[in-house]
């Protein structure tokens, strides 16, 4: 092999190993930005499933019981319910001619907007929650109490932030807008933020943007607490929810009075479905009193 | 200088494929943030809710529906994915193309992070999007790399001009 030969020869073998070092040096440059990729995706996801720096952080801490109390909520006795019937002390829910039904997901949506800090609010949750575990089932629903510095203070009540709920009938979207401390909680979305605004004002109510604000499918709407808090003072979650099966108890009469209200507005939503609960003798006679306006 | 520009088939391909789904999957999301989101089709099951998620407040940047980004986007990175792209001998192309797609595989991470502790929901149609921009990312990484460097080979090229015209002690 003559000289040039040979030089020609070792300016190839050159070339071919500057550019296999190159290629390496992008593969391994290309190999490191993909793995920084999936260490951030991954590091997201363990530290949301770790529960750390979530949305939940102003949140109470769950309360000792909760999965007992929230078991007695979604499992009122129908007797009970149907003995109780409209209830006494509740007022009703109002109608207005010319909305338009709330529907979410394809079903009629029940919207309500409150806070962890309001009595009212805590009044409230009971009937709700009672009311649509008929419909469906609720998970993570937490335990917390009104604010200890405001009328009616350290209500016993549940939360439906980080509650889910699920039914073939019903979609349900529940906000608590602050925590008991008045710290911002849930960002509603736009869109039941635009239904908040729009129906918790004038002509549909006098106290624009009061809370607890509860949307029945576009059908019936609650404006404030439907009976009084004082009903629920000084009393614990577990007595609470032993209460409402008890029918001659005043909790029972007054919840189990909002949940069958309640109930019967959302039956007007879904066709009267399930059968074996709008048919029932309890929100039959809810749905009279709504016919009858008193 | 420009030099030939080669990848294996299977890059232009599959980029392509992958920013034409996502063109599908964002013009759905787009589509459906334009007709108020009522025929969305995603399961509610709380953790899973696509709705409170592309109506969140979390779902616009500067006023512009996400959704409505997403779909730009691909529209615009597709034409950096067709295989006439990836054989371009103009630098400009490439790095362009990795800098898009690493500006989308970030926009997805702000995303994911919004979803998962500020809104506490999952879009399920919106993680077909964040998936299909961060597989595009590593097919672009990929494919950047193996694009070979005409600028290494001119390198090479000079360094063995002394030798044959010269000595090395």
């Amino acid at each position: 092999m003559s000289p040039s030969s040979r030089s020609a020869e070792h300016v190839r073998r050159l070339q071919a190993q500057a550019a296999r070092r190159e290629r390496n040096r992008r593969l391994a440059m290309a190999g490191a930005a993909i793995g920084l990729v999936v260490v951030i995706v991954a590091a997201l996801v363990i530290a949301k499933l770790a529960g750390g720096g979530s949305s939940n952080d102003n949140a109470t801490p769950p309360l000792h019981g909760a999965p007992q109390v929230v078991a007695k909520v979604a499992s009122v006795p129908a007797s009970v319910l149907d003995s109780v019937g409209a209830g006494a002390g509740v007022t009703l829910p109002k109608h207005f001619s010319g909305v338009p039904p709330l529907v979410s997901g394809g079903k009629p949506e029940v919207l309500y907007m409150g806070g962890e800090f309001c009595p009212y609010c805590a009044a409230t949750r009971w009937g709700v929650a009672v009311s649509l575990s008929r419909f469906g089932t609720f998970s993570g629903l937490g335990l917390t109490s009104s604010a200890s510095n405001d009328i009616f203070p350290d209500t016993a009540t549940l939360t439906f932030h980080g509650a889910s709920y699920s039914s073939s009938y019903v979609t349900f979207h529940g906000y608590e807008l602050s925590d008991r401390n008045h710290q911002v909680l849930d960002t509603p979305p736009s869109a039941d933020q635009a239904v908040f605004q729009k129906y918790d004002a004038a002509p549909y109510t006098s106290t624009a943007g009061t809370i607890p604000f509860v949307d029945l499918g576009g059908r019936y709407f609650l404006f404030g607490s439907a009976f009084d808090p004082q009903i629920l003072q000084g009393l614990t979650h577990l007595q609470i929810a032993d209460d409402l099966a008890k029918p001659s108890s005043p909790v029972a009469r007054a919840v189990d009075g909002e949940a069958n209200l309640m109930t019967a507005a959302v039956c007007q939503t879904t066709g009267q479905q399930p059968s074996s609960v709008c048919s029932s003798s309890g929100v039959k006679a809810a749905a009279a009193r709504l016919a009858s306006g008193g | 200088m420009a030099a030939d520009r080669r990848v294996p088939a299977w890059v232009p391909a599959t980029s392509l494929v992958l920013c034409v789904a996502g063109v599908a999957v964002a013009g759905y999301l787009t589509y459906e943030h334009y007709s108020a989101s009522t025929t969305l089709s995603c399961p509610s099951t709380g953790t899973i809710d696509c709705l409170k998620v592309t109506t969140s407040t979390y779902s616009k940047v500067f006023g512009i529906p996400v959704a409505l980004l997403g779909l730009l986007y691909f529209i615009a990175i597709t034409p950096l994915c067709l295989p006439v792209a990836w054989r371009s001998p103009v630098n400009a192309v490439h790095g362009l193309r990795a800098v898009a797609s690493l500006a989308g595989v970030a926009f997805v991470c702000y995303l994911v992070w919004a979803e998962l502790f500020r809104i506490d929901a999952i879009c399920l149609w919106c993680t077909g999007v964040h998936i299909i921009t961060v597989l595009l990312f590593f097919v672009v990484c990929f494919g950047t790399a193996l694009l070979g460097s005409p600028d290494a080979s001119d390198m090479a090229v000079l360094d063995i001009k002394e030798p044959e015209h010269g000595s090395r002690p």
